[in-house]
């Protein structure tokens, strides 16, 4: 009998781009939740990086940019759910901002899509799972940031 | 406040692009108030400059530079230690922030990073409106204080055109007209009979007309 | 002690360790498979084989079985050795191809495919034993063991039956390491789950277990009633893996005494369990569940992840059908309203509507009683935009569809007035609550008597009152009612207690002394960065060593040290003699979240002199190798670059100081009606002066007006009653004829300019400025003597109706209507308790309540019962078909349109009766403005929470209370006005006040004045100096950044969250330093 080996066990050649992404999170709700996450085990790929804000409010156009400068692939950022902001309007004031900054990168040649915005309240532990695993594979398909930098 | 918005960036970006190190120049006046030349937008330009040249695979460096007031020189001149092969200096200050800096540096490449617009008012967050011409020859008492050379559109100063229609200017449905303006306000001071008075020709040698103005002190001239 | 060599590094080793164990605390990685740290190594899989040499000469050995010797050479990474792991990987593979953990040690060893063929079917057994030992040597039942020989060499129980020794333990699953062996395969029936309270029984839990997610102490605890080590005294297993050695099955309950001058009870409530209720199915048909059950369907948190599905299949429902006052409203079960059911109802149709949009929601009820601040929105929003169906109708059966399960509900249709079938996905019980039989206990035990359904009533106007003296009551137990009351009347308690305690106030209070704080500010940054292996949490993924040598090549890093536990008692003592040692200034700890951990380290530095804001923390737990299990390499690749960041962010980190600011110890409040009354004697009793401002020249407000309660408290007596006390006050001073025009200051001292001229100053501010009653201008009001709202017919003490006469009352007269769009909450309770007045005084009059929905929630739906059972008639009409009001003379008649009958009813009547609304006072707009305190577009004040704060202003120490927030009788206004008063008095009771350390800061030469930062802030912290820059007092700032991350000059920095600090992480992330 002829060994044919089984196609499960070859290992794959064609390797799958891992993004960088950086994720700009509210420390009340979006931090929270990726903390309730990781209590309930909920797995996904290891291509996000975290970094912890006060309030979304405190998110600066210049954070976002300089991600994309250090060779972001996607940038994130999470805060709460619209109309529960910790600090009243913080979430909102980020969106606009989001929003902005979409259209400043567009003409630096970067896809705005690599920008999003999501609102998750501090108990969506899965909900951050599910953001973060669609937020990967949305960039995942974007291919890399053309400011990508080979470490 | 001066008031004055960013070029479009593909405009900036193309002014700057032969040059491998620039200065991009802020000022910490009027257009950091109107949030186009401050040093958060120093910050955000510079960044985007930086990524657009990677993009074309361009080294470009951008010094980042925010002064006070462009408009002096004892502020100009704290460019200067930042000027170490700059070829060319960016400044996002108004009009005159961009030539004085040039007069100052002789032989540096200014190039100018706004549309200097208007004298104008914060209106809210966001939204800057004109209210001054700097015409030279102020009408703001015959006018209820409502100035008619630069809030109609025409300048008119002797009542409305035809255009003026429930309230708004022809030129745009976004624009006040300036004449309605003026005659409501002449009515809630109670002196609608000022409207019925003639206001000569404006003396246009005291703006632009004029050519370039220059205001004189000899009292506050620096005694050497 | 054994020195021994493991690939020429030198290893000490406890004597009886294994090779194994010495190597793995050198850091050195050698692959196990059958090694489980519950039992005692046996060799069985030898994976984990390496070449030593002894003075027997080099040879090959299971490492977790060869114990360490001195002066023994151990090479894990030799060519032999590989081979060796390799042979032992291939032959697994070939007998278990398909097996994850399998394939796993075959990637780690380089096997990518197994040179043998198999020889049967493949399998996932690897022969390895561990479950037979667990069972017989650990368990000691000895259910399973080996059967057969060579390939066909199986685990079996005896004769491959159910085995009837089995316990169902699970321990042999538990150490199996491919995952092979399962027990209810031996126990012939799968065994049943362990449900979970805190899910409803939708889930299941371990048996070691939190109470539930939020818990505190969020400590586990053991099961003791499904432990097989309390069961039967065997096992053990928890104690041997936990490597903190966290478990002590000998602890018992503890009892313990405490003296206390007050009790304050508040045992909440037990929901109504509908099993009783045969004929709705609950119990006997899976997909009738209970609103609690479905809020936890619809927690992102909950058994189905907030994804909506049915509990017989798991199908997602389309159809799902709410019914309303299960153990409510009904003579078999409570009387009484539960008063949240109809909005949590509302509220879980419009998540489900959320979560799904194919869902099709329609809620059963009698009437919907959305009678809170907002809710009549809410509800107008759920029917009308979000496509939830409401039904006035009760179900009359509930039958199971057989085979889909679904079920069929039969209804009296209220338009087409037959009876109507229909099948619905699932149904969804919105059960009501009863006092919880702990409470009643308990309550006995303090002598606190209670209604007759169990409630602890109080007397009137004491809404945190027990009857018995220091004894209070908050919550649910003192009768149904929703999240903002719960929370208002806690607040209430404790200025109660305040109150009632002041004298004792702070005296048992001891303050913490910290050694002086070393400045840092010129020094080179010297970063310390502790590794925390967390157990296996974090060690097992992440590769510790790795990060810590990683950690090593950053700038500014002094010192790096890897530890079991960072946060343990001795690890913390570590850090503290590290940072002396190493002369440390900054702190970087790599483990588990800042939210739960930040405080327990800065706490550490505080003793070890620096400043508690040296320190940041990277999760490399939670964010990192809890999620990332499956990739080891690449989860301490994350974790390497989050510890950049942060070291990169702790290299810019400077101390930051709390600013502290006296406290004037008085409290001013506006308005002296009942809320504002209440408000200040409870403060006057906490032992401050209290300024009352009124903007009349009498006190008392509304209060003056009214009668009596439902439950037959005298409110004008009460008025007076406080009038009296306010005025006999020493402690309270009285600002007549005085409204507030302008105010300066902030939290701690606040200056008030009055329209007489005068100033007050106080450290807090209590707004109760009250409300008034609309002044109906339809149905004849203000034209016909005989037509009058429900306050005038009180303050004439009510009317004279002949014998045979009629008196006819018209609800939600200017209320629930477009330019009115919420629920005045008081009129239904009001009218009842009118008509009820009426009845008593003529019981041959007749009198008729028009009405759209019947609000008398809570227990005042007892008084709504007896109305009825009095003979009050109750009619009710549709909002577009309001009543026709014509006048004849004296007579009155009223045309109503009734909504049941389809058909016009002409009631002639002696009188009229207009519910009217309860309004804000216009005053309210002027006075936010000089308060800067919001208000909403009805004109009512804006609380900082509509359910979490229901008595606080966003503003820091500006509190709100009674009408001017909105409806409510006097029993609520007197339990915010108490709420209000315990919160202002926690800010008075402290000379000072600590503000947050981690606030927002200007630049002064950077500052150019655009007062972005005031237009921007929610709090109003920013304000313009004389020199034209602005300041931000730390006080009134709460740190959210919202003003720096405007900022267009950069003027502004938020401590900790400084640009520099958060540019230094991205610029990290980037891979630069």
């Amino acid at each position: 009998m002829v060994e044919v080996p089984s196609e499960k066990m070859s290992p794959a050649t064609t390797p799958v781009f891992e993004p960088r992404i950086v994720a700009l999170l509210c420390h009340y709700c979006a931090f929270a939740a990726a903390d309730m996450a990781g209590v309930m085990r909920l797995q996904h790929s290891p291509n996000i990086r975290v970094i912890r804000l006060p309030c979304t409010g405190k998110l600066d156009i210049l954070y976002l940019l300089r991600a994309f400068e250090e060779g972001a692939d996607g940038v994130m950022v999470a805060g709460c759910e619209e109309g529960s902001c910790h600090f009243v309007k913080g979430n909102l004031v980020a969106k606009r901002r989001v929003n902005f900054t979409k259209g400043l990168v567009a003409q630096v040649g970067i896809d705005p899509e690599r920008l999003r915005m999501y609102n998750l309240s501090s108990s969506m532990g899965p909900r951050w799972a599910e953001i973060s695993r669609e937020m990967i594979e949305h960039v995942r398909s974007l291919g890399p940031s053309h400011l990508r930098r080979e470490k | 406040m001066i008031v004055a918005k960013q070029k479009p960036f593909e405009t900036i970006y193309g002014m700057v692009a032969p040059n491998k190190r620039i200065m991009l120049a802020g000022c910490g006046s009027c257009v950091t108030v109107c949030f186009a030349g401050g040093e958060k937008e120093v910050g955000i330009l510079a960044s985007l400059l930086r990524m657009r040249a990677q993009k074309d695979r361009k080294d470009l460096d951008v010094v980042e530079a925010t002064i006070k007031r462009q408009c002096d020189v004892e502020f100009i001149d704290e460019l200067k230690p930042k000027l170490d092969g700059v070829e060319a200096i960016l400044s996002i200050g108004c009009g005159a922030g961009v030539q004085y800096i040039a007069e100052r540096f002789g032989k540096t490449i200014v190039l100018p990073g706004l549309d200097t617009t208007f004298l104008g008012v914060t209106e809210a967050m966001g939204v800057w409106t004109e209210r001054c011409q700097g015409c030279g020859d102020c009408k703001l008492h015959l006018t209820a204080g409502v100035c008619p050379i630069a809030r109609c559109s025409k300048s008119l100063l002797n009542g409305p055109c035809g255009g003026s229609m429930n309230g708004k200017c022809e030129v745009s449905a976004d624009t006040p007209c300036g004449w309605q303006l003026i005659v409501d306000r002449m009515e809630a001071l109670g002196i609608l009979d000022r409207y019925e008075q003639i206001t000569p020709a404006n003396d246009w040698t005291a703006s632009r007309d004029g050519g370039p103005r220059r205001i004189d002190r000899e009292d506050l001239h620096e005694i050497k | 002690m054994a020195t021994l060599a493991i690939n020429g590094i030198t290893v000490t080793a406890d004597e009886g360790a294994t090779i194994l164990e010495a190597a793995e605390s050198a850091g050195i990685n050698i692959p196990t498979l059958c090694r489980h740290r519950a039992m005692l190594p046996t060799g069985a899989c030898r994976i984990c084989m390496v070449r030593i040499e002894d003075a027997r000469g080099p040879r090959l050995v299971a490492s977790c079985v060869h114990p360490v010797q001195d002066g023994l050479k151990v090479e894990t990474d030799t060519d032999d050795v590989r081979e060796a792991r390799r042979m032992v990987a291939e032959l697994m593979l070939a007998r278990c191809p398909d097996n994850a953990a399998v394939k796993e040690i075959a990637r780690q060893t380089g096997v990518a495919d197994a040179a043998w063929a198999d020889r049967g079917e493949p399998d996932d057994c690897v022969l390895c034993g561990r479950c037979v030992e667990v069972c017989h040597d650990v368990m000691k039942v000895g259910a399973i063991d080996f059967n057969g020989r060579g390939s066909a060499r199986t685990v079996r129980a005896p004769f491959d039956e159910a085995s009837p020794v089995c316990q169902q333990c699970g321990a042999c699953a538990f150490v199996c390491p491919t995952g092979k062996i399962r027990p209810d395969g031996l126990w012939g029936h799968r065994p049943g789950p362990l449900r979970e309270p805190f899910e409803e029984g939708l889930g299941c839990r371990p048996t070691i277990n939190r109470p539930f997610p939020s818990a505190v102490p969020s400590i586990p605890a053991i099961d003791r009633g499904n432990c097989v080590h309390f069961k039967t005294g065997q096992c053990g297993v928890c104690q041997k893996v936990c490597p903190a050695g966290a478990i002590d099955y000998d602890e018992a309950a503890r009892e313990r005494t405490l003296e206390v001058g007050a009790v304050v009870l508040s045992p909440g409530f037990r929901r109504f369990d509908p099993s009783g209720l045969g004929e709705l199915g609950f119990g006997r048909f899976p997909n009738v569940v209970t609103s609690i059950q479905f809020e936890r369907i619809l927690s992102a948190s909950g058994p189905t992840m907030g994804v909506v599905k049915r509990p017989s299949d798991g199908a997602h429902p389309r159809k799902i059908a709410f019914l309303q006052c299960v153990g409510s409203r009904d003579r078999r079960t409570h009387v009484y309203c539960s008063a949240f059911c109809c909005m949590q109802a509302t509220k879980e149709a419009m998540i489900a509507r959320e979560h799904d949009r194919g869902i099709d929601p329609t809620i059963f009820f009698m009437d919907i009683r959305a009678f809170g601040k907002g809710f009549e929105s809410y509800f107008n929003r759920a029917r009308t935009e979000t496509g939830v169906r409401y039904v006035r109708s009760q179900v009359s059966s509930v039958k199971e569809v057989l085979g889909s399960r679904n079920l069929l509900l039969s209804w009296v249709d209220p338009v087409a007035g037959r009876r109507t079938d229909g099948e619905f996905d699932m149904l969804v019980l919105s059960v009501g609550a009863e006092p919880s039989p702990e409470g009643i206990a308990l309550a006995r035990k303090l002598g606190v008597a209670l209604d007759e359904h169990g409630f602890c009533r109080g007397a009137p106007f004491e809404p945190v009152g027990t009857g018995v003296e220091g004894v209070y009551v908050t919550g649910m137990f003192s009768g149904p009612k929703d999240i903002p009351e719960t929370v208002s009347q806690a607040s209430a308690a404790a200025g109660a207690v305040a109150s009632y305690l002041h004298e004792a106030r702070g005296t048992e209070v001891s303050k913490r002394e910290y050694p002086l704080q070393k400045d840092v500010a010129s020094e080179e940054p010297r970063v310390g960065v502790f590794v925390c292996h967390c157990g296996i949490n974090i060690a097992g993924t992440v590769k510790v060593e790795e990060v810590e040598k990683f950690a090593r090549t950053l700038p500014g890093v002094a010192h790096v040290e890897r530890s079991l536990f960072t946060c343990s008692q001795d690890s913390q003592q570590n850090i503290k003699k590290r940072i002396a040692e190493k002369g440390l200034n900054r702190v970087v700890v790599a483990s588990c979240t800042p939210r739960t951990h930040e405080p327990i380290f800065q706490e550490t530095l505080r003793e070890a002199a620096l400043n508690p804001y040296l320190f940041e923390m990277a999760n490399i737990r939670e964010h990192c190798a809890w999620v990332h299990q499956a990739v080891p390499d690449e989860a301490t690749v994350k974790a390497m670059e989050l510890v950049a960041m942060t070291v990169a962010k702790a290299r810019m980190l400077g101390a930051l100081q709390t600013t502290s600011i006296p406290v004037h110890r008085e409290a001013i409040v506006v308005g002296a009606g009942i809320a504002g009354m209440t408000a200040a004697l409870s403060l006057s009793g906490q032992g401050f002066v209290v300024h009352l401002v009124e903007r009349e020249g009498e006190l008392g407000g509304l209060g003056r007006r009214l009668r009596t309660t439902l439950r037959g408290g005298d409110v004008r007596a009460h008025a007076t009653l406080l009038s009296d006390a306010v005025k006999r006050n020493d402690r309270i001073r009285l600002h007549t004829g005085a409204a507030p025009v302008s105010m300066g200051g902030h939290i701690g001292r606040f200056e008030l300019a009055l329209s007489t001229g005068a100033k007050v100053e106080g450290g807090v501010i209590v707004v109760a400025t009250g409300g008034r009653e609309h002044k109906p201008a339809h149905f004849l009001h203000g034209e016909h003597p005989r037509v009058l709202t429900q306050l005038e017919i009180e303050e004439r003490g009510g009317v004279d109706v002949p014998d045979g006469g009629n008196i006819v009352m018209i609800q939600c007269v200017g209320s629930r209507v477009p330019e009115r769009g919420y629920c005045s909450r008081v009129c239904c309770s009001q009218a009842v308790k009118n008509a009820l007045a009426i009845k008593k005084k003529h019981p041959r009059a007749g009198v008729t309540v028009l009405y759209r929905d019947i609000r008398t929630y809570g227990l005042y739906e007892e008084a709504y019962r007896a109305a009825r059972e009095a003979g009050v008639v109750f009619l009710r009409f549709e909002e577009d078909r309001q009543p026709d009001v014509a006048s004849e003379g004296d007579r009155l008649s009223v045309i109503h349109h009734d909504a049941e009958f389809g058909a016009n009813v002409m009631i002639a009547a002696d009188w009229l009766v207009l519910s009217a609304a309860v309004e804000a006072l216009p005053e309210n707009r002027a006075l936010g403005e000089v308060l800067k305190v919001p208000v909403m577009d009805d004109g009512f004040f804006l609380e900082a929470h509509a359910k979490l704060r229901p008595a606080d202003f966003a503003s820091e120490g500006i509190f709100v209370a009674g009408l001017a927030h909105g409806p409510k009788n006097a029993d609520e206004s007197i339990a915010q006005a108490l709420a209000a008063a315990g919160r202002a008095g926690i800010i008075l009771s402290h000379d000072t006040i600590e503000a947050n350390a981690v606030v927002s800061r200007v630049d002064e030469e950077k500052c150019i004045s655009c007062l972005t930062c005031v237009r921007i802030c929610p709090y109003d912290a920013p304000a313009p100096r004389a020199d034209g820059t602005v300041e931000i007092p730390a006080v009134k700032c709460q740190g959210c950044g919202l003003c720096a991350a405007a900022c267009p000059g950069k003027a502004i920095q938020l401590g900790k969250f400084k640009d520099e600090q958060v540019e230094a992480m991205i610029t990290a992330f980037g891979g630069r330093q």
